[in-house]
């Protein structure tokens, strides 16, 4: 057995598969020591940006499961991560601070929301779904917008500042830390799944759903899955975006949201995982820090980026590295 | 020998043109069953809807001597009726051996399994690894399926169904744009073959119909000209008028979509 396994992917696997993998490690590593050392050295106004790009890269992560892994361009995901971000905001103002049981309520509040409202969407495929899941989102935008139970359009103030495993975070480093954690353990959750036979399904829903139907498959069962893994995803987001903020509105929910965390996936190139997450920290560092250099028209530039990225890197930013790799490798 | 698929009065019509005309079959377990015809026989169709893929208009289709006619095309998969299309149809993003593996995944039972990476599921790995080397392909299992020839895709495509541990499967013009070395490979792979797999095969090669088939139906606009065992057809003249070689060469597409 062991025999066979090691010596049938031979051709491929001795000559070219070890290096990038390497490579990549090491790549990852270095990524991941700069990110934990970064509030070290940087003041208190660039942790807490930094703190929002992760929590905004978990949504942006949800919605590329569903976008890059399983082919289904979606606008609803910011709903998700709203759900997620109110529940973890009420949990912290009536019952605890503590920020494992914010995040474990939102993943819950995001899981039930998109077992409840996905059904309806994901019978739908292409353009039709894209606009169910815009539907979606809208609505609880409306709904954020309307309910006094949750501060309507004021939105909810007064969480108190999260404390993990009993002990109160004295400084802004110090969430930002419990929401790199978090975030890594929700990178590493997504790419098991994508890695995983479940994810291979998925990729191949998004190639040829017919195909799969003659192979004596239900995709019909996966894509609801899948969304609603992708819902229990962004409602994580936002509990690291309430954790940070601590306070949550309904423009943290808005179609803008959607818009943005789609438009990182294309930036960052879907399908891949890592790439979409780069996307989500430079879409945000364009709309919050660079647009004040260009006089507020942030969305403009965004907007340039958009159009640039389509035409020149059709593969986003991880197929650029992809098409370097190769002039490498030949 | 127990009829493994039996088709009573099967009929698809597209408007007023009708397709397959109250077609009856009944293909035995391991039989080797071609089916021939000119172009627009309706082959393709039958297969369609003998698949599911297709809603039939009326009449039966019985798989296992079950009635699977309202089944879906996924349902009858699951009953171990699997099919190849004429023209490739695979998951050109995914990686050659990922196409094998989704079809021996599902039959094993993990496909929706995430909590390890895949190539963990040694037995999936092992299963899709071997299909590939019966139609070899072995060494091209981490390539994209979008960078292989035509006729690689074909032998994939064999091997992707063969993974899917069917009963009955249907294929549609397998050698079509294989080439010839392809083709042989193709034929001897079918011919090793256990007997418990039953095979129905469109195909315009007769070479490969006459070396295959145990027994050969001819499909003439929609409905069954003859059937029966290859010498019989080869001998007969209505298949001759149709098919096989028309005195008068207009006859040979009458039914066609030229």
């Amino acid at each position: 057995m062991t025999m066979l396994q090691t010596s049938a992917p031979a051709p491929t696997g001795t000559v070219r598969g070890p290096r990038p993998a390497r490579r990549g490690a090491v790549i990852a590593t270095a990524v991941g020591v700069l990110l934990v050392a970064a509030p070290l050295v940087l003041g208190a106004y660039p942790v807490s940006m930094m703190t929002r790009m992760l929590a905004f890269a978990v949504l942006v992560l949800s919605v590329d499961l569903l976008t890059g892994v399983t082919g289904m361009p979606t606008l609803g995901q910011a709903a998700y991560f709203g759900v997620g971000a109110y529940t973890a905001a009420l949990v912290g103002v009536h019952v605890t601070s503590d920020g494992a049981v914010q995040a474990a309520a939102a993943l819950a509040a995001g899981l039930v929301a998109a077992a409840a409202t996905g059904w309806v969407a994901v019978r739908a495929r292409g353009i039709v779904f894209l606009m169910l899941t815009l539907a979606i989102g809208e609505s609880v935008h409306q709904l954020a917008d309307t309910w006094s139970a949750v501060g309507g359009s004021n939105g909810l103030a007064g969480m108190p500042p999260i404390s993990v495993f009993g002990a109160a975070l004295p400084a802004a480093g110090f969430v930002y830390w419990w929401v790199l954690a978090v975030a890594a353990l929700v990178f590493a959750a997504v790419a098991l799944v994508a890695r995983s036979p479940y994810g291979r399904t998925l990729r191949g829903i998004r190639d040829n759903e017919a195909r799969m139907r003659a192979l004596g498959y239900r995709p019909a069962l996966a894509r609801f899955g899948v969304y609603c893994l992708a819902g229990a995803v962004a409602g994580v987001g936002g509990a690291l975006w309430a954790a940070q903020a601590r306070f949550v509105s309904p423009g943290d929910l808005g179609f803008e949201v959607a818009a943005l965390a789609l438009l990182s996936v294309v930036i960052g190139g879907s399908g891949s995982l890592w790439g979409p997450c780069l996307g989500a920290a430079l879409v945000l560092l364009v709309r919050d820090s660079l647009s004040a250099y260009v006089g507020g028209h942030g969305a403009l530039v965004l907007g340039v980026v958009f159009v640039a990225v389509v035409f020149l890197m059709p593969r986003g930013l991880a197929g650029l590295a992809r098409s370097r790799r190769k002039e490498v490798r030949s | 020998m127990t009829a493994v698929l039996e088709l009573q009065g099967l009929t698809r019509s597209y408007g007023s043109l009708t397709a397959v005309d109250h077609v009856d079959l009944v293909v035995r377990e391991g039989e080797r069953h071609a089916l021939i015809g000119p172009n627009g026989a309706g082959k393709s169709t039958l297969f369609a809807t003998v698949a599911g893929t297709l809603r039939a208009t009326s009449g039966r289709v019985l798989l296992n001597g079950r009635d699977v006619t309202a089944l879906p095309e996924s349902a009858r998969a699951r009953r171990g009726l699997l099919r190849t299309y004429q023209h490739s149809s695979l998951f050109l993003g995914c990686t050659v051996l990922d196409n094998v593996a989704l079809a021996a995944q599902r039959v094993q039972r993990v496909a929706h399994r995430f909590d390890r990476p895949a190539r963990r599921f040694r037995r999936t790995q092992a299963r899709a690894l071997e299909h590939l080397e019966s139609v070899g392909l072995a060494g091209r299992a981490h390539d994209l399926v979008s960078a292989l020839s035509h006729g690689e895709r074909r032998q994939l495509e064999v091997a992707m169904v063969l993974a899917a541990e069917p009963t009955l499967v249907m294929f549609d013009e397998p050698t079509a744009g294989m080439s010839a070395a392809e083709t042989e490979r193709f034929v001897t792979l079918l011919e090793g073959l256990p007997r418990t797999l039953t095979v129905v095969i469109v195909e315009h090669d007769l070479d490969v119909v006459f070396r295959l088939a145990d027994r050969v139906t001819v499909l003439h606009l929609g409905s069954v000209l003859a059937s029966g065992p290859p010498e019989a057809i080869r001998a007969d003249e209505a298949v001759q008028a149709a098919y096989l070689g028309a005195a008068r060469t207009e006859d040979l597409f009458t039914g066609g979509a030229r």
